[in-house]
Order: C-alpha cells, then sequence, then structure tokens
C-alpha cells in the first residue's frame, strides 16, 4: 500500500491518465494525426542539440541507446 | 525508441486515395501515441545533416608587475586585470547521415553514422587569480595573450590568509629611505578565481550504430547497437526495448534498457606530464608503444560501464491534447573521470618568505588529475504535454525533466517548443530551455591543505594523502550553474518527398543563472552557438512511381552509372527531375619516400634544409590517410542544364617517424620542442570546400552523349589550422596538406564523354581545377590540376556492371608560403614538395535498380590502384583510394 506522498500523487496521475483517455473515440483523433503533434517533432534537431547538452552538463538524461563519445574536453 | 509506420494505415490510404476526408479519418483511427512518432516518417529515407558548435571565448584574468617609482623604494606593484585570450575556443564541427528502410513492412532497419572532429582551448584546472595559471606573454612590453601554466612544487607563489581565504599580493618592496631598510609586503582579498586553459589539436570521433524493430498490432520490438571511436575513447553499446499499446491504442507503454562498455586511454599531455602529478593513478598509467613510432607514452587507461533502463507511458488526455511520463534509471561504474583534468592543491610552504603579517602565508602548488567516485546511480523523471492549438492549426510541447544522483546533483530542465506550420511545407518552431543543477558533493574549483608541503617530486605519497578530500574535481560540467538557451528550428517540404530543416541554437552557462542561486563564479561562464542544415529524401514511395514511369526507357544511356571515382560523368535529362548522391573517398598514403619516381633513404631528405620548408629535416611521414565525404545535389531546370552543389567534409591524419639520426619522437625535449610533438599523430576535419557547378548537354543521342561542365568552387574549407602550443612553443600552422580547403575560389571545368552498345558501355572525361587567386588568408596557394581518364564497362546483369579505368593526373607544386607562425619539421612542410604526375588504373563495380522498391538508386564502389608517382620534391607513396558513391534520382 502507498505510504509516501509521491506515491499517492503519481498513483491519482496514473489513474486520471488512464480514465480521461478513454473518451477520445479513433474518428476524433485527427489532431493528434498531425506532424506538429508528435512527442518529438525534430528528432533530427534533438540528436544534435542533445550531443552538445550531454558534453556540457551533468545531467546526462536517461538516454538509452549511449553512445557519444567521452566529450572529454 | 523507433517504432514504424503503420501498414494497414499506408494501404488504406492508398485504397481510398481519391476520398481525402475519409483518407484522413483513416490515418486519423489509426494513430496511437506510441507511433506518432513514426506517423509520419517515410518507410525508406536518407538525412545528412552538418552541424557546427562554436563557444565564444572565455574571459581570463592574470597578474602583472609593474616597478615601484617611488624616491628610495624599490620593488614591483601587482595589478590583476583580464588579459587577452588568444586561444581558439571550442568548435566542434558534425556530420550526421541516417539511412532507414523497411523489410517485408513490419521490419525497419536504422542506421547512422555520425562523425565529429573537435578543437580548441578547454580549461584544465582552476586557480585564484593571483596563482597566474595563464602566464602572461608579452610581445614589445604589451601583454598579447597568455600560455597554460601548472606550476611545479619547487614554485612558491600563492598567498592565503588564515581564513584560507586567497590573497594576492599587491606590492613588494623594500624601502632603503627607512633605517634599517624595511621590507613590505602588502596583499588584498583575491577572490577572482580563472581557469588555466590549455590549446588542443583537432581530434576527431566517429560513431556508427544501427537500430532494427519489428511490429505487430498492438506490439513491438527492437534491438540496436553501435560503436564510437575517438583516439582516447572507445565506447561500444547494445540496446533492446519493446512497446505496448492499450487501452485501445490511447495509451502507450515503453520500455528500453542499454549497456555501454567504454575504455579511456588518454595519452596523456607530455606537455603537461612533468608538472601534473599522477600519484592517483599508479595503478592504471601504462607505459605503452605508441600508435606511430616505437617510443613509450603515458597513457591513463580506465574502464566504464553503463546500464540503463527507462520506462514511460504516453497517453491521450482528449482529441487535442496528450502526456508522456516517464522514468529512468543509470548505474555507471569505472573510471568516470575527464583525464584531461587537474585540481590544484596548495600546501603551505614549509619555507616561509619573510614579511608576511595577519596570518597571511605562502603555499605551494600540486596539480592532481581529478579523482571521482568510481559509482554513479542516476535517476530521470520526466514530464511532457503536447497541446493542440486549434486556431493556429500549431502544437505546444513543453517538457520537464528531473534528474537526481548519488553525487549529489540535482538537476532541473525545462524545455518549450512551439511548432508552427506556415502552410505550402513550411514549418518554423522556436525553442526555449532553462537548464539548472546544483554542484557535485566533490566539485572544488581548487583545494587548500593546512599540512606543509613535502618540497619532494610532485608524486610525493605524503603530499598525496594530505590532500583534504577523496574526490575532487573542478570540471565546470559539475559545478553548480544554470543554462539558458533558445532557438528556432525551420523545415521545408518539397515536393518529390525533398524536404530541408535548419536549426540555430544560442546558449549561456553561467553560474549566476543557477535555480536559488549560490552558483559558480563569473570566471567559468561562457557561451555557444550552433546551426546546422539537414537534407531528407524520401527513396520509398515518389521516387518509386517516377523511376518505373520517365526515367526507364528514357534514360537508356544512364543503363550502366560510371565508376565510383568520376565526377559528374551523368546529367539528369528530363526537366524537373532531381538527384542526391553521396560520396565516400578513401586515400592513404604509406610506403617509402620518393623523389621523383625513385624510392630514397633518409639522407636524401637530410642533404639540405630547403628539402623541409627552410628548416632543419627531422621527421617523414610515414601513413597518411583521409576520408572526405561529399553530398551532392543536381536538379534539372531543363533537358539540356543541370545545376549541382557539392558540399563537401574530409578529415585526415597524418603519423610521422624521426629521419635517420635524429632525435626520437615522442620524448620531451627542450631542444627540440616542434618534434617532441611529431610523436602524436596529427588530425584535421571539417567542412570542406564546396563545389557549384552546371552541366550543359552538347550532344545526345541513343548510343552517345556528350556535355560540359562549368563550375566554381568556393572556399569553405579551413586554411588556418594551427598545432596546439607545444612547451611554450608557438607551432603554429600544420602542415598544409592537412588543410581542410584551397583557400582560393577555383574554377573547375570538365567535359565527358560516355556512350554505350548491347552490354557494352564506356567514357572518358577531361577536367581541371584552375586557382583564380593568387593566394589564399594563409599566404598559399595550390598548384593547378589537370585529369584524363577513360573507362570500359559490362554489364553481367542488367542491374550489376564491372569496369576498368585508367588515370593520368597532373599537378602542380604549391605556390608561396604560409604567411603566419609555422614550424617545419619534415618534407610534408616544404611547398615544394606537392603536386606531380600520377597514372593510376582504376577497377569498379557498379549496381543499379531498375524497378521495384528500391528503383532510381544506384551504388558503385572503385579502387584506384597508383600505377606510378612522379612527384615533385620529396613525397610519401600512394597506396590506393577507394571511392564509393551512392545516387538516387526522383
Amino acid at each position: 500500500m502507498p505510504t509516501s506522498f509521491y506515491q499517492q500523487i503519481f498513483l491519482i496521475i496514473l489513474a486520471s491518465l488512464l480514465l480521461g483517455g478513454c473518451s477520445v473515440a479513433p474518428w476524433e483523433r485527427g489532431n493528434l494525426a498531425k506532424p506538429q503533434m508528435e512527442l518529438d517533432p525534430h528528432p533530427t534537431q534533438t540528436l544534435f542539440r542533445g550531443h552538445a547538452y550531454g558534453s556540457r552538463e551533468a545531467a546526462t538524461g536517461s538516454s538509452v541507446g549511449a553512445g557519444g563519445g567521452c566529450g572529454c574536453y | 525508441m523507433d517504432v514504424a509506420v503503420i501498414k494497414k494505415n499506408k494501404k488504406k490510404s492508398v485504397a481510398y486515395g481519391r476520398d481525402s476526408a475519409l483518407k484522413a479519418l483513416t490515418t486519423a483511427a489509426m494513430v496511437l501515441p506510441g507511433m506518432i512518432s513514426s506517423a509520419h516518417a517515410a518507410d525508406s529515407e536518407v538525412t545528412i545533416q552538418y552541424g557546427h558548435y562554436e563557444e565564444a571565448k572565455r574571459d581570463i584574468y592574470a597578474p602583472s608587475a609593474n616597478e615601484v617609482s617611488a624616491p628610495g623604494v624599490f620593488g614591483l606593484e601587482y595589478e590583476t586585470g583580464k588579459v587577452p585570450n588568444n586561444f581558439h575556443p571550442i568548435t566542434v564541427d558534425s556530420i550526421h547521415i541516417q539511412a532507414k528502410t523497411s523489410f517485408f513492412d513490419r521490419l525497419k532497419f536504422t542506421g547512422n553514422y555520425t562523425e565529429d572532429t573537435w578543437s580548441g582551448a578547454t580549461p584544465v584546472a582552476t586557480a585564484p587569480a593571483g596563482f597566474g595559471g595563464n602566464t602572461p606573454i608579452t610581445t614589445d612590453g604589451v601583454v598579447t595573450g597568455a600560455s597554460p601554466y601548472l606550476s611545479s612544487l619547487d614554485d612558491p607563489g600563492v598567498f592565503f590568509d588564515s581564513n584560507l581565504n586567497p590573497v594576492i599580493m599587491k606590492k613588494s618592496v623594500l624601502d632603503i629611505s627607512a633605517f634599517p631598510p624595511e621590507e613590505i609586503k602588502e596583499f588584498e582579498a583575491g577572490s577572482q578565481l580563472v581557469h588555466t586553459m590549455a590549446m588542443a589539436s583537432p581530434e576527431t570521433r566517429k560513431q556508427g550504430d544501427f537500430n532494427l524493430s519489428y511490429e505487430w498490432d498492438i506490439y513491438a520490438v527492437d534491438i540496436g547497437g553501435g560503436i564510437s571511436i575517438e583516439n582516447d575513447y572507445e565506447s561500444r553499446f547494445v540496446n533492446w526495448g519493446g512497446r505496448l499499446d492499450l487501452n485501445n491504442k490511447l495509451t502507450s507503454l515503453n520500455f528500453s534498457q542499454s549497456y555501454t562498455n567504454s575504455t579511456t586511454s588518454a595519452l596523456l599531455d607530455h606537455d603537461a606530464l612533468p608538472y601534473l602529478a599522477t600519484v592517483g593513478y599508479s595503478d592504471k598509467i601504462k607505459n605503452r608503444d605508441s600508435k606511430v613510432n616505437d617510443l613509450a607514452e603515458s597513457t591513463l587507461v580506465g574502464e566504464r560501464e553503463d546500464w540503463a533502463t527507462s520506462l514511460s507511458i504516453t497517453q491521450v488526455l482528449n482529441k487535442s491534447a496528450l502526456l508522456e511520463a516517464g522514468v529512468g534509471y543509470t548505474h555507471s561504474s569505472g573510471f568516470m573521470e575527464n583525464p584531461y583534468k587537474a585540481v590544484y592543491v596548495f600546501f603551505e610552504d614549509p619555507d616561509q618568505p619573510s614579511g608576511l603579517t595577519n596570518g597571511t602565508a605562502a603555499y605551494r602548488t600540486v596539480a592532481y588529475i581529478e579523482e571521482r567516485p568510481d559509482i554513479r546511480e542516476q535517476w530521470n523523471f520526466k514530464l511532457r504535454y503536447i497541446q493542440h492549438i486549434s486556431p493556429l492549426d500549431a502544437a505546444l510541447n513543453v517538457k520537464y525533466n528531473f534528474f537526481h544522483d548519488d553525487w549529489g546533483i540535482n538537476a532541473h530542465t525545462f524545455e518549450g517548443n512551439w511548432v508552427q506550420p506556415l502552410g505550402r511545407g513550411w514549418s518554423v518552431t522556436p525553442t526555449i530551455r532553462y537548464y539548472s543543477q546544483n554542484k557535485a558533493d566533490f566539485y572544488t574549483p581548487y583545494l587548500v591543505s593546512k599540512n606543509k608541503a613535502v618540497v619532494s617530486d610532485k608524486d610525493n605519497l605524503e603530499n598525496y594523502n594530505n590532500i583534504p578530500q577523496e574526490n575532487f574535481s573542478s570540471d565546470h560540467r559539475l559545478s553548480g550553474y544554470g543554462a539558458l538557451s533558445g532557438g528556432v528550428v525551420i523545415s521545408k517540404q518539397f515536393a518529390k518527398g525533398l524536404s530541408l530543416e535548419f536549426g540555430f541554437e544560442y546558449y549561456t552557462h553561467e553560474g549566476a543563472l543557477k535555480l536559488g542561486g549560490d552558483g559558480e563564479g563569473g570566471y567559468a561562464d561562457f557561451s555557444s552557438y550552433s546551426v546546422n542544415g539537414a537534407l531528407k529524401v524520401d527513396i520509398g514511395s515518389v521516387g518509386r512511381s517516377i523511376a518505373y514511369s520517365e526515367h526507364a526507357g528514357h534514360n537508356m544511356h544512364h543503363g550502366t552509372p560510371a565508376p565510383a571515382g568520376v565526377m559528374s560523368a551523368h546529367m539528369l535529362d528530363t526537366a524537373g527531375d532531381w538527384m542526391i548522391g553521396y560520396r565516400y573517398m578513401y586515400g592513404r598514403q604509406a610506403g617509402d619516400m620518393l623523389q621523383g619516381n625513385n624510392k630514397i633513404n633518409d639522407g636524401a631528405i637530410q642533404a639540405s634544409d630547403s628539402n623541409c620548408g627552410g628548416s632543419h629535416c627531422y621527421v617523414a611521414p610515414d601513413e597518411m590517410t583521409m576520408h572526405m565525404h561529399m553530398f551532392n545535389i543536381m536538379y534539372a531546370p531543363t533537358d539540356w542544364l543541370n545545376l549541382m552543389l557539392m558540399p563537401t567534409f574530409i578529415d585526415m591524419s597524418m603519423g610521422m617517424r624521426s629521419l635517420a639520426g635524429e632525435p626520437e619522437l615522442g620524448i620531451r625535449d627542450p631542444d627540440y620542442p616542434e618534434v617532441s610533438h611529431a610523436g602524436h599523430e596529427h588530425m584535421t576535419g571539417g567542412l570542406g570546400d564546396t563545389n557549384i557547378s552546371a552541366l550543359f548537354k552538347l550532344y545526345a543521342d541513343q548510343e552517345h552523349h556528350l556535355h560540359l561542365g562549368i563550375g566554381v568552387s568556393a572556399p569553405t574549407g579551413d586554411v588556418d589550422i594551427e598545432l596546439r602550443d607545444t612547451h611554450g612553443v608557438e607551432l603554429g600552422l600544420i602542415h598544409y596538406g592537412m588543410q581542410l580547403g584551397s583557400g582560393t575560389w577555383d574554377f573547375t571545368p570538365n567535359i565527358t564523354y560516355t556512350g554505350n552498345s548491347d552490354k557494352w558501355s564506356w567514357g572518358a572525361q577531361l577536367s581541371g581545377i584552375v586557382r583564380l587567386e593568387s593566394q589564399n588568408e594563409s599566404g598559399y596557394r595550390l598548384g593547378d590540376k589537370f585529369q584524363s581518364t577513360a573507362w570500359g564497362s559490362y554489364n553481367l546483369l542488367n542491374w550489376l556492371s564491372m569496369s576498368v579505368r585508367g588515370v593520368y593526373t597532373s599537378q602542380g607544386a604549391l605556390h608561396g608560403e604560409y604567411n603566419d607562425i609555422h614550424s617545419p619539421i619534415g618534407p610534408m612542410d616544404s611547398p615544394e614538395s606537392y603536386g606531380g604526375e600520377y597514372y593510376d588504373l582504376g577497377f569498379g563495380v557498379n549496381a543499379m535498380v531498375p524497378t521495384g522498391d528500391l528503383a532510381g538508386n544506384s551504388l558503385s564502389v572503385e579502387w584506384i590502384q597508383p600505377m606510378e608517382d612522379d612527384v615533385n620534391g620529396f613525397q610519401l607513396e600512394r597506396e590506393g583510394t577507394l571511392s564509393v558513391n551512392w545516387g538516387y534520382a526522383f
């Protein structure tokens, strides 16, 4: 049983997401299908900028699939 | 994670193609969160991207001394101020090539190749400005710059007060007007810190990776891996993951995991090594044989492993909003240090100078290679929200990420994008990002020990044991700071599946931007900008139909591609057609040194200093490698004219050996500083020259084709690349042949004839390069070049042919010489030792896909074998050239 405040908040958010999402019928997803609504609308840019951030910042992100080199400069 | 287009979606779209409303509805119905990112990506797509990153110069401070001008008083007064920074800032040039394709509709493959070359000055350590980490360089009494200074234990000269706060000497004088003469030392608070900066010669990193995914109706799995290689760091990684769609495809769960194994083998700066304490790494430093000669080098070797796991959920909230939430955990272990960063530790001087008062004491310095913990546990929590803004048909994409690790770092990242489609295929996306982190527990700009210095060698164990903390790093990445950046992405979708994307971002890193204040001082601030351009071509759907209906039959004489090494050999002869191409060239020189066409011994080179640019001859190249990437965009506005743009990206490396009887390479020898440096492989890389040309059809029938090319080459490649300073000697400009461009505007005419009959085809080409300027910005110009070639090829199959080709090339020597500092050490530094006459034989295989899914693609490979070299001056023998040419017409 969740005890911490954060765990409770998380479960509440999760539950409301799952319930809230049920209302969108397939024919109502026109906007969601547009290219500007993609999770990452510019993956090429994300990769390029991410490489610069990764070699300059301590929080490298939990990007799975790694690579990117030492960045030892 | 890469997931793929929904196959059914596509088929339905085609089936109901005439009814656009129904088509849109079908697309919408099939969309689900996990697949949104791929719903618009092409099945088969090639992306070529070039990017440039550049930092602004950093502020550096140093004390300067002036004679005291007062009667009866002798001594010096000190003043700390900003000094000119003559270091080139960090720049990175990168290319990224991505190819995606699908097999059996459900199996998707993505391959990536990335290459980046960086150079410039980087901080190695931090100290109070009074320490003088950057010794001012004075020319004619004026401070013109600074050179890095790491100090040795023998030099006292940095002062702290009784609370261990840095103080700086203001005055040190002897007053002889008093009796007895009085020694006066005055101090003031000197909290200004400064980085000790050091230059690095250019270095190149290459990475290749792939991803393979397979789709079912409501789930998908993927697997990938890759390798990243640079001189001092090698990293291999594998990853796998999966996706599950739930809740009528409104919810999507993603899981991914990766394992990375990396090896550092950092060649320690032989310039710094005499001053850098390596005692903490006695078990990790290996003396190994150098790659380029037989001598020992000190290398710091470490292994590292990273396990990363991430879980995320994407949820459709309503018909115009969705949310993504995720958590990631990374466990890292092993060698996580940056081997080029040091921390100054100041130990109290056992032998205090006279005249100090108020608890002020002098300290001695040792610079230790940084030491970080061997374990790092990292957590990431992300939340992303995307809202469709109906009145503008735009999307607002906001993201927050919280990072926490057991090194004491908490970081917050806020990102916001506004994706605004503008119609006619245009889209503009302003982006803003704010990042803030607090410092790692063990971060410290420098350390002060109350223990007395043992004035012994730098690696003295007692001093090492007296370092006040177990782990220490002055790497600004681990300091407390904030970073604010803003940028824009502009993209344009053209007809025929071609799209261009341009991105710009300005980034500023400041201690004062840290959330809640208390960030690092302003001395560590820097800013940077990045620009990049990407070309994407959908090589799937549109190209196929065009290739079928128009190219086949019409372009019969194109049935056989020309050998891969021949440029401008083909014309598009249907107005409105496009072609994109990528050509890779690998060239290697190794073997004997030649004079004319004869092998020579070292004595012949050493016979005269003029053979080595007027300097004594110390070395000869023993290996030189070039990789060139050429991107080619061609368009036919009419059937008799083609316009062509060809940017290039180059990287080169050169190894050297000592000439007989000369000092050994790689050993620090103050008498031969420029030669000590030659123990390293010299590398350069980045954007090369860009060719712009037009091809005119002169004659064409079913069998014969003749066209003329008129072009210019724009000097976009650098010709002012320098080697880093070594042992206080400014080496200046690198060897002529390792500059990336010609530096001049060049005229590049050519004329090409091709013919074919049945299974045979043949061709011939004359081409030239004429320099249009007498010298480039560095004071020289390359010699003009003339080439003639003829080939024949035979079609073994309707898609495969083989070719044989003869090539004759003549190139003049280099004219003029460097107009800036340059330290010649071998024949490659002599302008006379460039150019010559060359005879080659090429053997090629050419494949072209006439029909089917990949129609319009062609791939050619050619090996060019040198038959005879007749070189100007003294040059290294050529081993051969490999050309690979891919083209896609649509």
